[in-house]
């Protein structure tokens, strides 16, 4: 009983690290209807950042921080505004979207690994110690990547629901036409989005480095849980994404437990193939 | 070539400057030619009916205007500057909404919040709670629902917010496409009612397109007619022969 409860602590604790994770690509999916097939990468690199400003120029933590999110953000602008946006207006975009996201995914890990080799990295923990809640053990670590995740999330929802840059994100993924007639600049919502999108999958990245570790090629493991996640909630669903990302992460250490590591995506992939034959859009389906 | 037949040269469209000139513009979808040399005038402060029957190009016509379509030649003039390739949302910022048969609402949102992004340019976020009082005015309905979700919305109801929120972006020239389509008689009435209010109470100018014609003849001042991408004939909605205008549907 007590491994029980201490495993679902374990999933909820990785489940929202995958939510963290899963958001930035079903933010993108939603407002642009562009699957970004790079997704993975994106994650790794805001974590490579902040493992080179600490281990390698000493910088403190939140600085760091601060400085992969801006940078994971401009990149994000600038990859939609030189080569998604020229893409979306030629005929065929649904596809050559995902190729071109695909092969620069596959570049960047390229470049990653000459720049940082293929070893293993580890961005420090926080804090150390842990804290015993009844029979349950947790590392404060932990609880801190959860309340950033939990904290973070809420900051990204109010973002959408009050300011009037992330309501225009929300019409777009509602209406492209009804966002036009309203006169909101598409190309500018979606080059923010794709920025936004990008810092926060990036600061995913930099969890996810915190709990387990970076490589290069770490991304696509990322990636395929990501995907798996939002197709669960719903592409386009911030909120699916989220309940995805805890049930599949409590099924994880469930199914790490008792049946062992080896087990898990099978069984994600038997539910999810289940789920998706009884109910193709999703938990939520549909929109933000 | 069919001849353009103006019985107004001389009249109404050469007096004063036009608020919206359209000028013989061309348009195509894909490989399609929809518009075909298509020139029209509105004066400020007019509300202009377009007929034509289904699929004769006037709601491209109302998409080229707002800049949703883009016409292949010709030049579009609102209040004497080229809009002709500028994107959507500058069109609106200079004060042309457009209400598209569609509707195209925000369905996971609620009235209150469609109508707020009616307001979305800079120049409407100033006049907002005017505006929204304006909008309650001639649609109490909707103030009743503001806290609603738009897809629990009825048809009627629907088309009222796609209204509202076309108004809520402070405009001066109003494009109305198909407002009556899919309404019940009564709300058919609303809506021409409302529409008369906006023109009346605000001096906002209104293209409108509709298959109504009685109705829109009721309230129009001048008219046009379109068919296979051509403008037929122009008239004073007082000089217009209903039969010869429904003849052209067949």
């Amino acid at each position: 009983m007590d491994s029980l409860l201490n495993a679902i602590a374990s999933g909820l604790i990785s489940g929202s690290l995958y939510a963290a994770m899963a958001l930035g690509l079903t933010i993108i999916y939603g407002v642009s209807r562009v699957f970004n097939f790079g997704h993975g990468i994106v994650a790794v690199m805001g974590g490579y950042f902040v493992w080179s400003l600490m281990q390698q120029a000493g910088v403190g933590l939140l600085p760091s921080i601060l400085v992969s999110l801006l940078v994971m953000y401009l990149i994000g602008f600038l990859v939609f505004r030189y080569s998604i946006n020229p893409l979306l207006k030629k005929p065929g975009w649904e596809i050559s979207t995902v190729l071109f996201m695909l092969g620069a995914g596959i570049l960047l890990e390229n470049v990653l690994l000459q720049v940082y080799g293929p070893r293993v990295k580890s961005i420090p923990l926080f804090v150390q110690g842990s804290v015993k809640m009844g029979p349950v053990q947790i590392n404060w670590h932990e609880l801190i990547l959860m309340g950033v995740v939990v904290i973070g999330i809420l900051a990204l929802n109010l973002f959408f629901k009050s300011t009037r840059t992330g309501q225009a994100m929300r019409s777009v993924s509602q209406s492209i036409p009804g966002a036009k007639v309203v006169g909101i600049d598409i190309e500018r919502i979606f080059g923010l989005t794709f920025g936004l999108a990008f810092a926060v999958t990036g600061f995913s990245g930099i969890l996810l480095g915190t709990k387990y570790y970076l490589n290069p090629h770490i991304g696509w493991e990322w990636m395929v849980k990501g995907f798996v996640i939002v197709a669960f909630g719903g592409l386009g669903s911030t909120l699916g994404a989220i309940y995805a990302a805890v049930i599949l992460g409590v099924v994880e250490a469930i199914a790490t437990l008792y049946l062992g590591a080896i087990w898990v995506w099978p069984i994600w992939f038997t539910m999810f193939l289940i789920l998706l034959l009884l109910r193709p859009q999703g938990i939520l389906g549909g929109r933000m | 070539m069919i001849e353009i037949e103006t019985q107004l040269q001389g009249q109404t469209v050469a007096k004063g400057k036009p608020m919206l000139a359209v000028e013989v513009i061309d348009g195509y979808y894909g490989e399609l030619h929809v518009l075909h040399q298509v020139s029209l005038r509105v004066q400020p402060g007019e509300i202009v009916a377009l007929f034509g029957p289904n699929g004769h190009g006037k709601s491209t016509l109302l998409k080229t205007i707002c800049g949703l379509h883009q016409a292949s030649s010709g030049a579009i003039l609102f209040g004497g500057q080229e809009i002709t390739r500028l994107p959507s949302h500058k069109i609106v910022e200079l004060g042309i909404s457009y209400i598209p048969e569609e509707r195209h609402l925000f369905t996971d949102m609620t009235v209150m919040e469609n109508l707020n992004m009616g307001a979305y340019n800079l120049r409407a976020r100033k006049s907002r709670n005017r505006n929204l009082e304006f909008v309650f005015s001639i649609f109490p309905r909707l103030a009743e629902r503001k806290e609603q979700m738009c897809s629990t919305l009825s048809g009627g109801e629907s088309r009222m917010v796609a209204i509202a929120r076309g108004l809520m972006s402070e405009p001066t020239l109003v494009l109305v496409d198909e407002p009556s389509i899919g309404l019940s008689p009564g709300l058919v009435a609303v809506v021409f009612e409302s529409i008369e209010k906006i023109n009346r109470e605000r001096g906002i100018t209104i293209l409108l397109v509709e298959q109504e014609i009685r109705h829109a003849l009721g309230m129009a001042q001048r008219i046009y007619l379109m068919k296979k991408g051509r403008i037929l004939f122009e008239r004073y909605a007082s000089q217009v022969d209903v039969a010869e205008i429904e003849k052209a549907y067949f």
